[in-house]
This record gives structure tokens, C-alpha cells and sequence, in this order.
């Protein structure tokens, strides 16, 4: 059996009588994992009770093979987190407090103070690392808690919503950061309600909504038809007749269109064909967006 | 000059694959971070002001004291004697050590809860106990400290002034040295459980030191009323929930002095009852905080 991240059978959990979890039977493979939902999905929820953070009401559930309630201090020093909300001392400087979150990982003295230095270089604050975290920017908090997740080297690494309230900069640092933990060996499950950031990183995903399982799979395998997505001001009729004109399979619904086109790079027919019907477009999206489609249309199938 | 140009050699991520010591490493890591934070080490200045300050203030009296024996020699030791000496310094120390777990008990517990370092030491291989015990063990370390650190100048300040020379003066008052760590362990008991309970319920230092503070002396001005009114039958007993009056007793209990404005005696109860009562208290209180921090880790 290929190695798993994690798996679940029946996996539940409720707030009192407030269900978070619906009994959730998952399986998923190693490597990047995008866990995708709105607020309030049960994303953070279904972090929290692999981890054992949380117990579940219902079910069974293990990460890297491991039981989460039987063998809960074993997967926690296989794993690292970094969660969504405030979780840093802001009276430490940023090489103490990796110190000892590299301590509280079990790591000795000496190898903690130098993972603490690798890891924060690593993160791009070798120069801040003796400033009070209180006194740091949200990117350099963000950065500071993806240091502690990763300081004692996990297998893999739970990150909550970890791009939540950076500027669209600090943003594609991140996601480049987390793109290269899969490079140091570490795999990675994505917490995030932004689509496109799961999409660039990741290549599995599991999609919750309201606590129910939507889909679990490839991204891959998600629909991405090669067709490119139109969404045009006003009439399309002209910008139709182009397309076809030129040997494009157009479909149609309302102003919206889905073109393909076997004879060269449809966006540059799509251009050409705009600009000499003066059509004037608001959208425009290839085939990758379909993360974006599969989860409205399985939501709406609930 | 040399050929050599040098090189910058980009390392990158380098995996580790050396020893990991789980769940008791990660215990002494929450234990000594406990210590170095009520001390104010590694944080801002402003920080290490209070501790320090109390420490400085503990110390002093014995300081004073000692510099007296050495100045007028047998002023001490004969006026009062060495182990009346010690006690004396408990009650005194005592007051001080109370402030000091005020500030101590909060610094240990609050912030992690408040800034949600919590919810990362949830992740870690510890569990909600393991953490809460290697907070309690830096408090119990750093207020037995606190109160031992006057004790010892005492001692070996004392034991200086010995006509025969410190070795004689450390020999002839080493009787005095397991009563000083019995009578410490009272006061750690008497302070730290309730300071550690007042810690776990606020979500602000400054309240929790605040409401510490109040409570041991409103329980004990409490029982002081009920006791010396005679209130209610069988009220002399209320006399044991005054922990500052407690220690005191048990305190010249262990050391054969005299109190005579202790509540125990007062209250007509033997001192034994009330170190049993202090531990009984002592063992509910961390209890408590034991089953409140399983519900936030």
C-alpha cells in the first residue's frame, strides 16, 4: 500500500450539538494536500482532531499511519502546525521562541538553537531574528509561524490558512516557500478558503463544505478540459461568429463561453477575435479554474 | 595576499536526522522556558525589573543582618538565636515570597493562553498535564529558591561570625539545614497551588496577581474574624484556610520557636493539622488546573 498522509472512516465531530465533521471516510496520499472550504467547512476542525487536538465524536482517523488517539505523542513529533489565529509569544525574539519550539518538538539544546537558525534563514528572517515578534510586520508573524511547523523537520506539515491577511507580495512568498517544503522532504497539507492558492501549490485536494465531504482527489483530475472560459460585456454574438469562423468549438451559456481550439494557442485567437469584434471581456480563465467550477457544481448537487 | 577569493556556498535546507528526545524533552524545554520567563532572562528589560527587585528586597534583611554579626559579633546569635533567626526570616521572606508568586504564578500560565501559544504546544508531543506539571515544577523551583536564597546567606553568614572560624559555624547550625527545606516546602505549598489556580481562570496578569493577593489575605483576615469571634460552632477549624497564618505556625512549629499570635494556636489546633490542611488544598487546587487545561490543550 502506497504510504498515506491520512485517512478517515466516519470521522466526526460536534461542538456540543453543533456538528463540525460529518462522519468523513478519507485516504489520502502523500505529498501536497489542499484542503479546501469556506469559513466554516470544518477545515480547522478536521486539522485539530487528526492532530488530537480536539477528540472526535465518531469514527477512526490516522496520519502517516499512525492512530490519532492511540499513537497521538508519536504522529505529534512527526508532524508540525501552524494554526490560523495569534499563537505567537510577542515578548521573545524570533530565534528564541524557534529555540524553543524546537525544544517543545524534542529536539536537544545545541541541534535546537541550529535548526532555529537554519529555519528562520530559510524563512527569509536571519536578519530579524533578534527582534522582539512583537515588534514584526503580519508577513514576518506568518513566516515566523511557518519557522515553528517546520523547525524540528516533520514528515509532514499542517499549515491553517497560512497566507490569511498578507499583502498579494507577502502572498506569492508564502505559497513559493510552502511550493519548496515538497523539496526538503516534507509534505504538506494546505488549509485555505482561496482556491487559487491550492491550485499553484498543491496536487491533491479534499473539499469540505459544511463539514461534509465534497471530493477528494488529483487536481488533475478535477475536470480541467483544456477549454478556456469567456465572459464577455454585452452581446457575444460576434465574437461567436469569429471563433467559429476560425475552427474553434465554441459552447455557449448566456454571455458566458467555452472555447477550445486545435490549431494554435486559443488565447491568442480569443484576443484577435475580441479585438476585431470589439467585444469586450471581463473574464477570462483556462482550464485550471475548474477547481473553482468543480466545487461550485458539487456543492450545488448537496 | 593570498589566491583564495573565498565562496558563498548556499546551503539549503538541511534535513535533521539526529536524536530526538519526545515527550520528556519537550517537558524540560517548558520547565526551564518557565524559569527564564518569571526572571525576565531573554526578555525585555522591563521585564526582569519586578522579579529581580523582590529578589534584591528578600535578600537584603539577611544581608543586614549578617553584616551586624560580623560588625557586633554574637548580637544575633545571642539575642535570638540562630534557628529563631531562620524562622523569623521565613515570616518575613514569607510576605515577600507571596508578592512573588503574585507575579510569577500569572507570567507562567497567562500569556501562553492569551497570545495562543497554547494551541501550539498542543501540537507538540505533550500532553495538556505533561505541560501544566513542568509549569508548576518552575514555579515550585522558583519561589523554593526564593525563599531558600535568604535562608542560605543566613546560614553561611552566621556560621561566619563563629568565633572557631565559618567551617565550625556551618557544622554547629547544620541541624537547622533540614528544618529550613521542610519549612521552605511548607511555604511552597501554602503559595504556589492557589497562585497556580487564580493563574489558570484569568486572562489578564495583572488581575490574577491582583485576586491572589486578595484572597490570601482576605482568608486570612476572614478566618482571623471567625476564629478570634468565635463565630459558629466549631469555627476554630476555619483557622486552616488561612494559608499565610498556616505556614507561619507550621513554620515555628518546625523550628521550636514561639508564636504566640498564631491563629493554630488561637484555634486550639495542632500544626500538623494544618501542614495536612495546606497539602489537601495544595492537592485540589492543581487538580483543578489539571482539568481545566484539559479542556484548552
Amino acid at each position: 500500500m502506497p504510504p498515506t498522509a491520512f485517512t478517515s472512516i466516519g470521522l466526526g465531530h460536534a461542538y456540543g450539538k453543533v456538528a463540525a465533521l460529518h462522519s468523513l471516510d478519507l485516504d489520502v496520499p502523500r505529498g501536497r494536500i489542499g484542503l479546501v472550504g469556506a469559513n466554516g467547512a470544518g477545515k480547522s476542525t478536521l486539522i485539530k482532531t487528526l492532530l488530537g487536538i480536539i477528540e472526535q465524536t465518531t469514527g477512526t482517523a490516522t496520519v502517516l499511519d499512525m492512530d490519532n488517539r492511540r499513537q497521538t505523542i508519536s504522529i505529534r513529533s512527526s508532524v508540525g502546525y501552524m494554526p490560523e489565529g495569534p499563537c505567537l509569544p510577542l515578548d521573545q525574539t524570533a530565534a528564541d521562541f524557534m529555540v524553543y519550539s524546537a525544544g517543545t518538538a524534542g529536539l536537544p539544546g545545541s541541534a535546537a538553537r541550529q535548526r532555529a537558525s537554519d529555519v528562520l534563514t530559510l524563512v527569509g528572517l536571519a536578519e530579524e531574528r533578534f527582534r522582539y515578534i512583537g515588534d514584526f510586520s503580519t508577513g514576518m508573524k506568518q513566516r515566523t509561524k511557518l519557522a515553528q511547523a517546520i523547525v524540528h523537520d516533520p514528515e509532514l506539515v499542517f499549515l491553517d490558512e497560512p497566507t490569511a491577511g498578507l499583502d498579494p507580495s507577502g502572498r506569492e512568498e508564502m505559497l513559493d516557500l510552502i511550493g519548496r517544503l515538497g523539496t526538503f522532504g516534507i509534505d504538506v497539507v494546505l488549509s485555505s478558503h482561496v482556491l487559487r492558492d491550492i491550485e499553484r501549490t498543491c496536487d491533491w485536494v479534499v473539499m469540505l463544505d459544511e463539514g461534509t465531504l465534497l471530493y477528494s482527489g488529483h487536481i488533475g483530475s478535477t475536470g480541467g478540459d483544456g477549454a478556456v472560459r469567456v465572459e464577455v460585456n454585452g452581446s457575444p454574438d460576434s465574437l461567436v461568429k469569429q471563433l467559429e469562423a476560425a475552427d474553434a468549438g465554441v459552447t455557449r451559456d448566456a454571455s458566458r463561453l467555452s472555447v477550445t481550439y486545435r490549431h494554435g494557442d486559443v488565447f491568442d485567437l480569443i484576443r484577435e477575435a475580441a479585438s476585431s469584434t470589439d467585444t469586450s471581456i471581463r473574464r477570462l480563465d483556462d482550464g485550471a479554474s475548474s477547481l473553482e467550477d468543480m466545487f461550485l457544481t458539487k456543492g450545488s448537487l448537496r | 595576499m593570498t589566491d583564495s577569493q573565498g565562496a558563498v556556498y548556499d546551503l539549503g535546507y538541511v534535513p535533521y536526522d539526529g536524536e530526538r528526545l519526545g515527550r520528556s524533552g519537550a517537558r524540560r524545554t517548558v520547565f526551564w522556558d518557565g524559569i527564564r520567563r518569571v526572571l525576565g532572562i531573554r526578555r525585555k528589560a522591563r521585564r526582569k525589573v519586578l522579579p529581580w527587585a523582590l529578589i534584591v528586597i528578600a535578600v537584603i534583611p539577611a544581608v543586614v543582618v549578617v553584616g551586624i554579626g560580623f560588625f557586633v559579633p554574637g548580637e544575633i546569635t545571642d539575642a535570638v538565636g540562630v534557628a529563631q533567626s531562620h524562622a523569623n526570616f521565613f515570616v518575613l521572606g514569607g510576605t515577600v515570597a507571596m508578592i512573588f508568586t503574585a507575579l510569577s504564578a500569572p507570567e507562567l500560565l497567562v500569556p501562553d493562553r492569551r497570545e495562543g501559544v497554547l494551541s501550539i504546544l498542543s501540537s507538540r508531543p505533550l500532553t495538556s498535564t505533561d505541560y501544566l506539571m513542568a509549569r508548576l515544577a518552575s514555579l515550585v523551583a522558583i519561589v523554593a529558591s526564593f525563599l531558600l536564597l535568604p535562608q542560605v546567606v543566613l546560614y553561611v553568614g552566621l556560621a561566619g561570625t563563629h568565633p572557631d572560624g565559618l567551617f565550625r559555624g556551618l557544622v554547629q547550625d547544620a541541624g537547622d539545614l533540614p528544618k529550613i527545606l521542610i519549612v521552605t516546602a511548607i511555604y511552597v505549598v501554602a503559595f504556589v497551588p492557589l497562585g497556580f489556580v487564580v493563574a489558570s481562570l484569568s486572562n489578564r496578569k495583572a488581575v490574577a496577581t491582583i485576586v491572589y493577593i486578595a484572597l490570601m489575605i482576605g482568608l486570612t483576615s476572614l478566618a482571623e474574624a471567625i476564629v478570634q469571634n468565635n463565630v459558629f460552632t466549631g469555627g476554630r477549624w476555619v483557622a486552616l484556610v488561612a494559608p499565610i497564618n498556616t505556614s507561619d505556625a507550621a513554620n515555628n512549629f518546625v523550628f521550636g520557636t514561639e508564636n504566640p499570635e498564631s491563629l493554630l494556636a488561637a484555634a486550639n489546633i495542632h500544626p500538623w493539622y494544618g501542614i495536612v490542611a495546606l497539602a489537601g488544598f495544595g492537592f485540589v487546587g492543581i487538580a483543578f488546573s489539571v482539568y481545566r487545561y484539559r479542556r484548552l490543550m
